[in-house]
């Protein structure tokens, strides 16, 4: 209980070192970089993946492997294309692991906790995406719980951080955006069926775009400590075609407040 | 689930360095004990730099520079000459932005709020709203809604201090605040606004430019919000037209006039502005909010949580 006031209390105190801190720049420096003329931004690199996308294969968000139907699982063929059978090559204990995060999945599942779905489960939610992309950075939006995959085409990975989002840096090979997140908290699922990774996790995603209104997502996941190999899944999005559709919000911790708070 | 809440106090206390990182940046004046005022559970805590002006136009402030008058944030003055344009000709908001609204982050009202309009700085309530927010601040404050990891809401995410990201696209405007995770997608593509049945945290917003401004019009709100830490709510009759302005590269003029015939007997008009991140390698952090504060299960009602106490 005091450790958690502590915390609280850190980033106050942070801040007020912070304040100390705080350099002064000269009125110098504000005048040379006054002078300075701008100059047009650039457009964005790369194809057009800008858009409102949605998963059609609904059942990915129910298990990524080919799984029969249970309560709240809707069956389907899985979306994994390496290893050719299309499951997980789980260590043993790992494997274990999913099988009791499955039977557990009313009390277990970081979705029912409201918590930031992780990458690449945001993909394929029943829930929107839509893409934005601009010169810097190509920023995911989804309408799950506002969350946010902001892929920096620029800068180095962060180090040291455990984020429910990852820390993703992106880059264009040919027509493909190649995006590469690391730090990976090790709280996340893939999908409801308990499938699950270390903070170890590399997820290398793929962007294409496949045709009009058609974007394909492949990605590689590399995590030494639950898998024996890397693995690969491919799935399609598919283009909201109502030129005004829009996000809407699907503020899942208000919701569970509404319903009497957290459990 | 406790090395889960573990990480999660993690990630917020990583989002908040992040937000600690930001003050870090060169700011006009340094060396002051800003004034602590108590953020909510889940760390919204904390105070920041004054700078030698109040935002929104007002004059200077008592108590010096960086006094406890002082603004709660002041970005850096760095006139960075014309805006650059986008390829289509508009003003480039892109990248990363502070807002400097005085103190409204606390209390929207006063002497130490971002009111432009009516002069005395004051919200125009009607009677009965005035008692209702009476009501709440002095029964209800654990309601606070940012305390519980709810989104902004219009016009408070504009001057939410932990600053936003802007991306602009030729249909788009999208302004994604660091706190929460929150964004606020603008079309600019002349499109009408959502039937009036669906209410939303952050509303619908709406986009035009005239010249150089973005009008951007907010509908469609839940009233779930409340415009500060001082109990001043909303109603889901808000209505909301900001003017985004860039008068030049670093800066942006803000100003939002807010419509609500059910708790206000007139509109009411705040202004500011938002400065750019001085750091070209600046980048948005995860805010974990919801994450770290669902510990709030685990906190006595007597610190602010929602844990019964236990019978003797």
């Amino acid at each position: 209980m005091k450790q958690r006031i502590l915390f609280s209390t850190l980033p106050a105190a942070l801040v007020a070192a912070a304040v100390l801190l705080a350099p002064l720049p000269s009125a110098g420096q504000a005048k040379a970089k006054a002078a300075k003329a701008t100059k047009a931004a650039p457009a964005p690199k790369g194809p057009d993946i800008s858009g409102i996308w949605q998963v059609f294969a609904t059942s990915t968000a129910s298990s990524v492997e080919p799984h029969s139907p249970a309560l709240g699982i809707q069956a389907g063929f899985g979306v994994i294309t390496d290893p050719a059978d299309g499951k997980i090559p789980y260590r043993p204990e790992a494997r274990a692991k999913q099988q009791d995060n499955f039977k557990n999945r009313a009390k277990l599942d970081p979705l029912n906790k409201c918590y930031m779905p992780g990458v690449p489960r945001v993909m394929y939610l029943p829930f929107p995406i839509q893409i934005l992309q601009t010169p810097k950075t190509v920023v995911l939006l989804s309408e799950y719980a506002h969350t946010t995959q902001n892929i920096f085409l620029t800068g180095q990975h962060l180090d040291g951080l455990e984020l429910w989002m990852g820390d993703s840096r992106g880059r264009w090979e040919g027509n493909t955006l190649v995006v590469d997140v690391t730090q990976n908290n090790p709280d996340t699922w893939f999908d409801a069926s308990g499938n699950h990774h270390s903070e170890a996790l590399h997820v290398v995603e793929r962007f294409t775009r496949s045709g009009p209104d058609t974007l394909q997502f492949e990605a590689t996941f590399d995590d030494p400590k639950t898998y024996t190999r890397p693995w690969t899944m491919r799935l399609t999005l598919m283009r909201h075609q109502d030129p005004n559709y829009r996000l809407l919000e699907y503020d899942c911790n208000a919701y569970m407040e509404d319903e009497g708070g957290a459990k | 689930m406790k090395s889960t809440t573990q990480k999660s106090l993690l990630s917020l206390v990583v989002a908040l360095t992040a937000a600690v990182v930001m003050f870090l940046a060169p700011t006009p004046g340094s060396g002051q004990d800003a004034p602590a005022k108590g953020g909510p559970p889940g760390g919204k805590g904390g105070v920041a730099p004054g700078g030698a002006k109040a935002g929104g136009g007002k004059g200077a402030v008592k108590g010096g520079a960086f006094g406890p008058d002082g603004p709660y944030y002041q970005a850096p003055e760095n006139i960075g000459g014309p805006p650059a344009r986008t390829p289509d000709g508009k003003p480039d908001m892109t990248g990363y932005w502070t807002p400097r609204m005085n103190r409204a982050i606390f209390e929207i009202q006063g002497k130490q709020g971002a009111i432009v309009d009516p002069p005395d700085g004051m919200l125009p309530y009607t009677p009965a709203a005035l008692a209702k927010k009476n009501d709440l601040k002095k029964n209800h404050m654990f309601d606070e809604t940012e305390a519980h990891c709810f989104q902004s809401g219009v016009p408070h995410s504009a001057y939410q201090q932990f600053g936003y990201q802007i991306q602009q696209t030729p249909s788009f405007v999208v302004l994604m605040p660091e706190y929460a995770h929150s964004y606020r997608v603008v079309p600019t593509d002349g499109r009408k606004h959502i039937p009036a049945d669906v209410k939303l945290f952050m509303g619908d917003p709406v986009g035009h430019w005239e010249g150089d401004t973005l009008v951007v019009e907010t509908t469609n709100q839940n009233g779930k919000v409340w415009l500060d830490m001082e109990a001043n709510f909303t109603t889901n009759a808000i209505h909301v037209v900001e003017r985004f302005t860039m008068v030049d590269k670093n800066q942006i003029n803000y100003e939002a006039i807010i419509t609500d015939p059910t708790i206000y007997t007139r509109p009411w008009k705040i202004a500011g502005n938002l400065g750019r991140h001085d750091d070209p390698n600046y980048e948005l952090m995860e805010f974990a909010c919801h994450e770290g504060n669902i510990d709030l299960q685990h906190y006595p009602e007597s610190e602010g949580g929602t844990a019964k106490a236990k019978a003797k």
